[in-house]
């Protein structure tokens, strides 16, 4: 029952007015978001009753929710931004001022430009691997028929929502100078002396990849299970190969799927906190370790400049492939 | 020789069948690879995470009781989780059941805004939080800095767009007629709902609660900006911890939060099929 309202949102995603939404960097917090925004619900027409009944049932109804996020999420936002203005003097914190010094700093000095990119290079390529590691398991989730599906759909489910920091320790333990990988590589003769893979750009790429893995793969699932099988037949029996039935039929219909969770594992990347301070020790810096450190240096207005920075950047580069994504397949 | 063709094709298919599965399964491993690591370190003898390990022990468990850091930071997870969530369902299942009854102008922004927490990504959420609570603090003269009230009012934000959605997509499919039946028969509107109603969503809103439960629970990025200090959630004593050094306690530590949380999962799994509303 609660399946019927969310399957088969993506068809819906491409007519919706706005690009794919934007999700959250934390953790299970974004799940399923990629999903699309629900297109209005179904609802029949109001009863008699309740268009007398009025909006003040509905305000009532509605009403707490409403302001508890826009004062405890739009107004922060705001104040975020004013603080981003002020300005930072050492010994007296933060200065109130309207300036915009501190986003000049942070697009004029190379060690934060180069911050900066990292992320999004790190991002990026994560989600390039995401969409070619994942396609093949959603498809085998979304066209099983078994039993299992369940068990294999939780199995996805639950490293996601374990949370940041367990998965980067168990990745820690692989990858340690002691680890299993380093056994393995010793014991079959292909290195002398244990390589060293913590604290790199490659452990944090590994890190990250699986930990956007499962969102990328349960968004394409719900794709690829909103379109009929019969279709991929129809290619099949017309004499295609499964390559050529891949690229030409089941990759344009999955697209407003595929781009959606692109733009989520860009997304989840680019906000990535846990995994590049673990596997990327203190010299690796992406841009969520780099918010945190100002704002524990007290650097206030530096860290929320960086912060929103972050925050446009990603919103920004999803609303643009939301966008033109419309653009090309309008239907 | 067309039969030929249709062999051929067929094996293309097979071949292709195969190779997709393989595939599918390296995904999966990679997926589960850290949980199976980490649950294997937690069983090791020795306290160095070296392979092999020199035996199998269970003291790493017994050692989590006497670890204060660890055993308070699950308790005020587990509060924070269980508060946040009837919080969440108290305003999150009436505003789910308004964006499902009513139309009214706004009614699609009004939607999108309560889901919006989700896609503040999580230090952007936190810094936010953390000025506004500055803010806060400077207006009222109340410690609300570090407080477990910010910390709640954080995690409240974060969970009620999962009751919004789970309820909502709960109520898409549903009968009215059977609202209108009760109250033809002389039910009031609260009767109505609770005997109706309720029911009809109790899959919707159980799986809400669990997933408001377990985002609270896990939440790192934004919580980090939001405890005060010496205190800790769960998840940020875990990270802590592990920017200082991996041994097989922590190890311990994350299978708990592991088995917590597949837990959780399993029982939702038996009102509403996981595969369903992921």
């Amino acid at each position: 029952m609660v399946g019927q309202g969310v399957q088969g949102l993506n068809r819906g995603e491409l007519t919706s007015p706005a690009p794919a939404p934007v999700p959250a960097g934390a953790g299970a917090g974004a799940l399923g978001l990629a999903r699309g925004r629900r297109k209005a619900a179904r609802a029949p027409a109001p009863t008699l009753d309740e268009r007398g009944g009025s909006g003040i049932a509905a305000a009532a109804l509605i009403g707490p929710a409403t302001f508890i996020i826009l004062a405890g999420l739009l107004v922060p936002i705001a104040i975020l931004f004013r603080y981003s203005l002020n300005k930072f003097v050492p010994r007296l914190m933060m200065v109130e001022a309207v300036t915009i010094e501190n986003y000049v700093k942070f697009f004029s000095d190379a060690y934060y430009l180069g911050v900066f990119f990292t992320t999004v290079k790190v991002a990026l390529f994560c989600t390039v691997v995401c969409l070619v590691l994942g396609f093949p398991l959603a498809y085998v989730l979304a066209r099983t028929r078994t039993r299992f599906k369940n068990v294999l759909v939780m199995l996805v489910v639950l490293p996601l929502f374990v949370g940041n920091a367990v998965r980067a320790a168990g990745w820690m333990t692989l990858l340690g100078s002691k680890g299993v990988v380093n056994f393995a590589l010793i014991g079959f003769g292909f290195v002398e002396a244990p390589v060293e893979m913590m604290f790199t750009e490659g452990a944090v790429i590994v890190g990250i990849i699986a930990v956007n893995l499962p969102f990328m793969v349960l968004t394409l699932q719900s794709v690829i299970e909103s379109i009929d099988r019969s279709v991929e037949e129809a290619a099949f029996s017309l004499g295609a190969d499964p390559w050529q039935m891949f690229r030409r039929v089941l990759w344009p219909l999955a697209l407003p799927g595929i781009a959606a969770g692109v733009i989520l594992t860009f997304i989840l990347g680019m906000n990535a906190y846990a995994t590049p301070v673990l596997l990327g020790g203190p010299e690796f810096k992406m841009m969520a370790p780099l918010v945190y450190g100002q704002m524990q240096l007290g650097n206030w207005p530096f860290g929320a400049a960086v912060s929103f920075v972050l925050m446009v950047t990603t919103l920004v580069l999803t609303a643009t492939a939301g966008y033109r994504l419309q653009k090309r397949y309008r239907r | 020789m067309s039969s030929g063709l249709a062999a051929l094709r067929l094996d293309a298919r097979t071949v292709g069948s195969w190779t997709l599965k393989a595939a599918a399964g390296l995904t999966l491993c990679y997926i589960l690879l850290p949980l199976v690591s980490i649950t294997w370190l937690s069983f090791y003898r020795q306290e160095i995470p070296s392979f092999p390990p020199e035996g199998y022990s269970l003291r790493w468990y017994a050692s989590i009781v006497g670890n204060a850091r660890f055993v308070d930071g699950l308790l005020l997870s587990l509060q924070l989780g269980v508060a946040a969530t009837a919080l969440g369902l108290a305003v999150g299942v009436p505003a789910a059941l308004c964006l499902a009854r009513f139309r009214f102008p706004g009614r699609e922004a009004l939607n999108n805004l309560l889901l919006m927490p989700l896609m503040v990504p999580g230090v952007v959420l936190g810094t936010a939080l953390y000025c506004f609570h500055v803010e806060a603090e400077i207006a009222t003269g109340l410690p609300i800095i570090g407080s477990t009230i910010g910390l709640l009012s954080g995690h409240l934000l974060i969970v009620i767009p999962w009751v919004v959605r789970l309820v909502l997509a709960s109520l898409a499919g549903f009968d009215r007629t059977l609202e209108e039946a009760a109250q033809n028969l002389g039910a009031n509107r609260w009767t109505t709902f609770r005997r109706i109603t309720l029911p009809m969503i109790l899959p919707g809103v159980v799986a809400g609660a669990l997933f408001a439960f377990v985002a609270s629970f896990g939440n790192l990025e934004m919580s980090l900006f939001l405890v005060g200090p010496g205190r800790t959630t769960l998840p940020i004593a875990i990270l802590q911890y592990l920017e200082w050094k991996i041994d097989p306690s922590i190890a311990a530590v994350s299978v708990v939060q592991i088995v917590l949380i597949g837990g959780a999962m399993l029982i939702t799994d038996r009102f509403v099929k996981i595969s369903r509303v992921v």
